[in-house]
Parts: structure tokens; C-alpha cells; sequence
């Protein structure tokens, strides 16, 4: 894990370094700033060492667990992300909720001849439509033309429907692809019939044996959807007009500030590795082959 | 026959967990409405997180216009261009033009209780010229410059009494302290918080204005409290004492549709940064407020030191060969007119009107002058040619670009196509723009300037000048923005800044495209609602009607 974290580190600080735009120009702006005054600014950040000497003294404070500060912001970055954090979790867990939700009902209704066509068909135009535009017309109709959700207030479970919601759609579709093609293969197996012939009802099937099957299969993309759900919050932030991580990165690389964008690398790292983790550990608790097949290795 | 069943027992469910979830938040969404006398403003401010809610180091017009709710002026510009006292009951400008006092009320405090005094002005005007606050704006709207500038300093006469001193006449001054920009902090505040001021915040952004900044979400919402204390309007103010509505609720919301139906739908009463074909949309129940810009106009800078456009026929080619008239009328909509001069028609004691309709759509007269110039082999795909080289200009512009200036883009590409002249765009994130931007090494490039003073013109045409993006040398020039700057009679500086856009006229440095609009559309609840030079709303003399 703590590789996972330094590579990341790594990597996103020799990239930002590779990419156009002096972020001194930005944090002055065009303003009438002399060249006095931005070699001051470089000294004071440490722009002016030489890159290897910043790589060092970067990766020497990570390992204190100091982030750094904001350029833009004049803050520790940790204190940037700690007050940006809170929403984005809160946005990320209610849409992960909706997405399995929804990636579970579609799921078992749409299965069957009639009904698998009509499935795919919505699972296609979740996956392909682009998150800003889900996003704006569901604020039309449900915010402003239905009225049903607040988007301008910004407090209370109301405010975060409409945005998880937004979040979940494209990451539902896949779930839900994912979890019905499990199904129906998981239908074909041998054991279907005799756990038939052991006079178990269709529900107990599908909620105790074929949908463990086609679970397990799905855990695997936990990694696509954690990311989807980080990236995704950048859009439905920005639509929807909320504070949180996804604004902050966005803001921090259009402004190139470095220690924000390296800070929120780390963290992504970091919870990545933490999940995937967790998605190991529980997928030996829905597939106990896993567990005996490495017992026995 | 089973599975059907279970279909519907599954289906059943799930429509009761939405009715429910529906059930729910509908409840919490009724119980926030309903607060009298709060006023919710959705404005665009997407820039203000990146530390920009300082008003002494933000370039940002979106920091003055959030910001004036906290923060008072010494003196108080009116519509007409005219100035009237505020914090400062009277003032005094020497003979040569180099000392103003100001003689300041001896009532004002800060929100934090601290006394408003000549020492507060003193500690401000020194926060804006030192080198740690990095001033993209205030600085030089005090004239002050690291090397010939016209700031020298500010002293204290006595307790009400301030002076600032200057190396040369500086006429714009008395403009520049009327805006939000050179507002004053709390003099503890400016020594306790100095590093939080660009971040803001409650107990940071600490002003004498009528309004008190009591909590603020970045991104999300900035929300001010009438101040209980105030009692020092501008003089003539139709309104004294304390702000008549309560709560002020900024909302940030950049998403543009998104600002329009927080209007219409009622969540927001003002909306402001209204895109000009939203106009239409937004209909009859509301008030639509369209105030022309001052300043420079929107505008497209010809680089002189670069490529093509060195060559006086070749700009001059530019100007007549694009049809800029209908494009701005079919764009806009009719939300902002065409502009025939580097300066608006609604900065103040500076524009000159004799420019309008002086160049008009040319496309032969632009083709003899480009076959003048020697551009005359085409390549295969029908660009004019010499030497072997293209007829091409490469147009620098930073993102976001909004829609009419993109449209008007297609325009200036299509049109220029038709006389075999090629326009590349370059579009870049704003680190790689300041790039190029800095090594002047475009051959095109576009924006607007918002300025009530037409001094404005000094930052784009002196040499050297900061946003001199044409790249213009001229001793001429200069000798005229000197002069004019030096100069306090209104006459005299008219008749200066004239010269200057004749000369542009004649030069075509510059090509001035629209005049800008500021677009504002609010609810009728709302009364007395004044706006300021730039047609930005001033909630202080505002009301709210509760019959509505």
C-alpha cells in the first residue's frame, strides 16, 4: 500500500512538473507584478531549487505527513482536503447506495426474453450519456420543473439527492450489465437444478445462490467504480454547483497548483489501495472458494 | 407464472422506497423556504475559491462585486461619473495635482469595533503596495508601480485627516478610491489574518460596510448580515441607517442555465451574468436589467511585434474583411451593441463618437490591400501565399471560452477564409495562456476590460504595458496617456482620449468587436434596487416586498 502511495506520488510529481504553465503567472495573474516580486514567490515555494532537490524534500514532508500549502489558497493542503472531504464522501456514499440500488433492480427484472432487451437498452444509454447532461436535466425536471428536490439550498438530504443521483446513473449501468450477465450464467450451472430439486423457492435461488455468483464478479470492477464515482464528482460538482474534492482538484490543476493536486493524488492512492483491501477480504466472505482454493495451494 | 409474481413484489417495493425517499426530502426541502426577508442572488463566481475573495490582491471584478457589501469607500461615484462624500466627509486636491486629503467621518467603525481612522487608511493603502500581497489590481488603481510609479505615499495629519502623496499628477485617483478594490479592512484584521485574506472568511473579511460577512462555503455560498451599527451611507443615498433586508444569500452557481432556472423556478430572486439568449427565456415576470459596460471593449489585439499582422495593410485587411456587424447583432441578440472604438460608449468624459460607422464591412477594398501587400500566389487550399509561406494568423484564447465568443470566432474564420486568409485557434488552459501570453509570441488575441476610467487605455497601449497585448511602441502614444493621466480637466482629457482611439482608428492595432452588457434579471418582490457603473446591484437602498 505505502508502494502504491509513493509510486502515485512519484509519478504525479514528475508529471506535473512536465506539463506547460509557470504556476507564479497564475497565483499573480496578469496583474502588473514585477519580476522582483515573482522571484520572490519562487524562492518562498521553493520553485527556484533544482527539480531533484524538491523531489526530496517533498517526498521527506509526505513521509511527516505534511502535505504542504495551497498556492492559490495560502492554507495547508490538508486543511484544503479535511474541509472538502466531507461532502464528497457523503455524495460518493449515496451514490454508490443508488447504484446498487438501481444496478439490483435492474438486474432482476430485466431478465427473461421480453425483458433482457429493454434492460440493455437502458444500461446502454446510462453507461453512454455524458454525467453533465444527466445532470442538467434532471435539474430541469425534477429541481426546477417538478420542483420535487432543492438545487439552489444547500443543506439537508434533499440537496444530495439530485447529484448522487446524477453519479450513480453511468456506474448503475455497468453494475447492473455486469450483475445480470452473472446471473444468467450463473443460471446455466448444474447446481441451479439440484438446489431446484431441493424444492427451494425462485426468490431463495436468485437471493441465496445465483446472485452470490454474479456478485462475486462484479466486486472485481470495484476499483472502476470507485474511480468512476471520484472523477464523476468532479462534473456533478461542478453542475450542481457543491463544494468537495472533485472542484478542488479541478480548480487546483487548472491553476497548477502543484501541492493540491499531489495531495489529492495521495489520498486517491491511499483510499484505493484501502478499498481494494476491503474488496479482497470480502469477496473470500461471497466466495468461499477463493479462500479454500488458496488454503489448499 | 412464479417469476411474474415475484417481479411484481419487487417492483412493488421499489416504488415504495422512492415514494418514501420522495415523501422525505420533500418534507426537508418545504422547511427551508419560508425565511422572510432573506434575498437569495445567484451569481457565476466560479474564481472566488482560489483566493480570490481578497479585494486589494484579486484582478477579479467578481471580488468587488461580492465584496462591496462589506466594504465602504471614501468616496462614492454616482451613474453620471460625478463623485459625492462617504467615508471621507470632504477632500481637497493641490494646485499641482500631487496631494489629496481627504478629511474622513469620525463615526465609522469596523465591524469588529475597531475605530475607522486615518491609521486604518494608512494600513490599508500600505497592505495594497506591499510586495507580500502580490496586488494584481488595487495596486495599480493607486498608481503604484515597483519603478516609476506615481504613488509616494500616505500619511496621517491628525486623527481624521489623511494625505496621499503622489511623484506626479495622478488623475485617476479620485475614481480608483471610489471602487470596492481600495475598500479598507479592520486594521487588526489586516495584522492578525493578513495570509487568510485571499482565502476570506467570517472574522477575516472584516470591513465597515453596510453588510457583515457571517459565513462563507467556497464553491457554494457567501452569505452577508445587515450590519446593525451602520450609519454612514454615501451622501444623497436614498436610503440611510440600516440595510432594510436582512440576509443576503450569495449563491455560486457557474453552471448558466442552471442560474436561470434557480430564477424562474423561484429558489432565487436575483440572478445575475444572464447569458443573452436566456433573456427570452426568463419572460415577462421579471425585471431585466441591461447596463452597457464601461471600459475597454470586448476586443481582438493584432500583434504588431509578431508574424503577420507586423504589416499595417495586413490589420487594416483584418478589421474590413469580417462582418462584424450582423455577427454581434445574430450573437447577441440584441443584448449588446456593436462597438466602434476602443473605448466604451459608457466610460465616462472619454468617448468618441464620430468612430461609429467610420469602418464598415470592406471585403474587396480588404483583398486589394492584401494583394498590395504581396500576398497574391494561393496554395492548395486556396490561402494566399508569398514566398512559399501561408497568409495565417494563430488566435491565442484561454478556456473557458464562452459560446458567443466561440461563435464569434466561426465568424472571424469563416470570413477571413473567403479572402484566403487562414486563422488557426489556440485554445489553452489559463497556466499555458500566461505562456504565450507573457513571450507575446500569438499573432491574435481576445478579451474585455471593464474600467469606469478610460486610463485604462495606459495598461493597453503604453509600451510596456501590462495587458498591452498589440504589442504597440509608439512615443506618441505614450506622450498622450501621460498627458492625459496628468491632466484633471475633463475637457482636456477628453479631447486626449480621443486622439488615442483616432489613433487606433487610423493604426488598427486593435479591432473592437462588442460592447459588453451586464445582464442582471431580478423578481419584482424587490424594490429600489440600484446598480452601480458597472450594472452590478447595490442591495443597501433594496427592499423586499412580503405581498408576493
Amino acid at each position: 500500500m505505502l508502494l502504491v502511495v509513493w509510486g502515485a506520488a512519484t509519478v504525479g510529481f514528475f508529471s506535473l512538473r512536465m506539463i506547460q504553465g509557470d504556476p507564479v503567472n497564475v497565483m499573480v495573474g496578469l496583474g502588473n507584478v514585477s519580476e522582483q516580486v515573482r522571484d520572490q514567490i519562487r524562492a518562498d515555494w521553493g520553485l527556484a531549487d533544482p527539480l531533484i532537490v524538491q523531489y526530496v524534500s517533498y517526498l521527506a514532508r509526505l513521509l511527516r505527513g505534511d502535505l504542504g500549502t495551497s498556492y492559490r489558497m495560502q492554507q495547508p493542503v490538508a486543511d484544503v482536503i479535511g474541509q472538502q472531504l466531507v461532502p464528497t464522501v457523503q455524495l460518493m456514499l449515496l451514490a454508490l447506495a443508488c447504484a446498487l440500488l438501481l444496478a439490483l433492480a435492474s438486474a432482476l427484472l430485466g431478465r427473461g426474453r421480453r425483458r433482457a432487451p429493454v434492460a440493455g437498452l437502458l444500461e446502454l444509454v446510462a453507461v453512454s450519456s455524458p454525467t453533465f447532461w444527466i445532470g442538467l436535466v434532471l435539474i430541469a425536471a425534477f429541481g426546477f420543473g417538478l420542483g420535487w428536490f432543492p438545487v439552489v439550498a444547500t443543506a439537508g438530504f434533499g440537496a444530495l439527492v439530485l447529484p448522487a443521483v446524477t453519479l450513480a446513473i453511468p456506474v448503475a449501468g455497468i453494475l447492473s450489465q455486469v450483475l445480470r450477465q452473472g446471473l444468467d450464467d450463473a443460471a446455466a450451472l448444474p447446481f441451479v437444478d439440484t438446489v431446484r430439486a431441493r424444492g427451494a423457492s425462485h426468490t431463495r435461488l436468485v437471493l441465496r445462490h445465483t446472485l452470490r455468483h454474479a456478485a462475486a464478479n462484479s466486486v472485481t470492477l470495484t476499483g472502476y467504480i470507485v474511480g468512476s464515482l471520484l472523477g464523476g464528482s468532479v462534473l456533478v460538482e461542478t453542475v450542481f454547483a457543491r463544494p468537495g474534492l472533485g472542484r478542488v482538484a479541478l480548480n487546483a490543476i487548472v491553476d497548477r497548483d502543484m501541492p493540491v493536486v499531489l495531495g489529492i493524488i495521495v489520498l486517491a492512492a491511499a483510499a484505493f489501495s484501502l478499498v481494494n483491501l476491503l474488496v479482497d477480504l470480502l469477496a473470500d466472505r461471497i466466495d468461499p472458494r477463493l479462500a479454500t482454493e488458496r488454503a489448499y495451494a | 407464472m412464479r417469476v411474474r409474481a415475484h417481479a411484481r413484489s419487487w417492483l412493488r417495493a421499489t416504488v415504495a422506497a422512492v415514494a418514501i425517499a420522495t415523501l422525505v426530502t420533500g418534507c426537508s426541502a418545504t422547511a427551508q423556504t419560508g425565511t422572510s426577508n432573506t434575498l437569495t442572488y445567484a451569481i457565476n463566481g466560479g474564481t472566488l475559491s482560489g483566493g480570490k475573495m481578497d479585494i486589494h490582491s484579486s484582478a477579479f471584478q467578481a471580488t468587488a462585486l461580492v465584496m462591496r457589501n462589506s466594504f465602504d469607500s471614501l468616496v462614492y461615484q454616482k451613474t453620471d461619473g460625478s463623485f459625492v462624500p462617504w467615508l471621507a466627509e470632504s477632500w481637497e486636491v493641490s494646485d499641482d495635482g500631487l496631494h489629496y486629503t481627504f478629511a474622513l467621518r469620525d463615526d465609522v467603525t469596523f465591524h469588529d469595533g475597531e475605530p475607522f481612522n486615518a491609521e486604518a487608511v494608512k494600513a490599508n493603502f500600505e497592505h495594497v503596495v506591499a510586495p507580500e500581497t502580490a496586488s494584481a489590481d488595487a495596486a495599480s488603481l493607486i498608481g503604484y508601480a515597483e519603478t516609476g510609479g506615481f504613488y509616494a505615499g500616505t500619511s496621517v495629519i491628525d486623527e481624521y485627516t489623511v494625505r496621499v502623496d503622489f511623484n506626479q499628477p495622478y488623475a485617476p485617483f479620485l475614481q480608483a478610491v471610489s471602487t470596492a478594490k481600495l475598500g479598507f479592512y479592520s486594521p487588526e484584521t489586516l495584522r492578525d489574518n493578513a495570509a487568510q485574506l485571499p482565502a476570506g472568511g467570517p472574522g477575516i473579511s472584516v470591513g465597515t460596510g453596510p453588510y457583515i460577512l457571517s459565513d462563507y462555503t467556497p464553491d457554494q455560498s457567501i452569505v452577508f448580515t445587515a450590519n446593525e451599527d451602520y450609519d454612514w451611507a454615501p451622501e444623497g443615498s436614498a436610503h440611510q441607517g440600516v440595510p432594510s433586508i436582512d440576509t443576503l444569500v450569495f449563491r455560486i452557481l457557474p453552471e448558466s442555465s442552471v442560474r436561470t432556472g434557480a430564477l424562474t423556478s423561484g429558489e432565487a430572486q436575483i440572478a445575475s451574468d444572464i447569458t443573452p439568449n436566456a433573456v427570452g427565456q426568463i419572460g415577462d415576470d421579471f425585471t431585466i436589467k441591461n447596463v452597457t459596460m464601461p471600459g475597454l471593449p470586448y476586443t481582438l489585439f493584432l500583434n504588431e511585434a509578431h508574424g503577420v499582422f507586423a504589416d499595417e495593410n495586413v490589420r487594416r485587411a483584418f478589421a474590413l474583411g469580417v462582418d462584424i456587424g450582423p455577427a454581434v447583432e445574430s450573437i447577441y441578440q440584441g443584448q449588446a451593441d456593436r462597438a466602434w472604438s476602443i473605448l466604451s460608449p459608457a466610460t465616462p468624459n472619454s468617448y468618441d463618437p464620430s468612430l461609429e460607422d467610420s469602418w464598415t464591412f470592406d471585403p474587396d477594398q480588404a483583398n486589394a490591400l492584401l494583394d498590395a501587400s504581396g500576398w497574391i500566389e494561393r496554395d492548395s487550399e486556396g490561402y494566399r501565399t508569398q514566398d512559399g509561406v501561408r497568409l495565417s494568423a494563430r488566435w491565442l484564447a484561454y478556456t473557458p471560452i464562452s459560446d458567443a465568443k466561440a461563435s464569434f470566432g466561426d465568424v472571424v474564420q469563416s470570413d477571413l477564409r473567403d479572402l484566403g486568409f487562414e486563422i488557426v485557434r489556440d485554445n489553452r488552459e489559463i497556466a499555458q495562456y500566461y505562456e504565450g501570453f507573457e513571450a507575446r509570441d500569438y499573432d491574435l488575441s481576445d478579451w474585455s476590460f471593464p474600467s469606469v476610467d478610460a486610463d485604462v487605455l495606459r495598461a493597453h497601449l503604453h509600451t510596456g504595458g501590462y495587458k498591452n497585448g498589440s504589442s504597440i511602441a509608439d512615443r506618441v502614444v505614450d506622450q498622450l496617456l501621460d498627458d492625459a493621466i496628468a491632466t484633471s480637466d475633463p475637457a482636456e482629457r477628453e479631447a486626449l482620449y480621443q486622439q488615442l482611439q483616432q489613433w487606433n482608428a487610423s493604426h488598427v492595432a486593435m479591432v473592437p468587436i462588442t460592447v459588453p452588457t451586464a445582464i442582471t434579471a431580478y423578481s419584482p418582490i424587490i424594490q429600489n434596487l440600484s446598480f452601480d457603473l458597472y450594472g452590478q446591484p447595490l442591495f443597501y437602498e433594496a427592499s423586499l416586498t412580503t405581498a408576493q
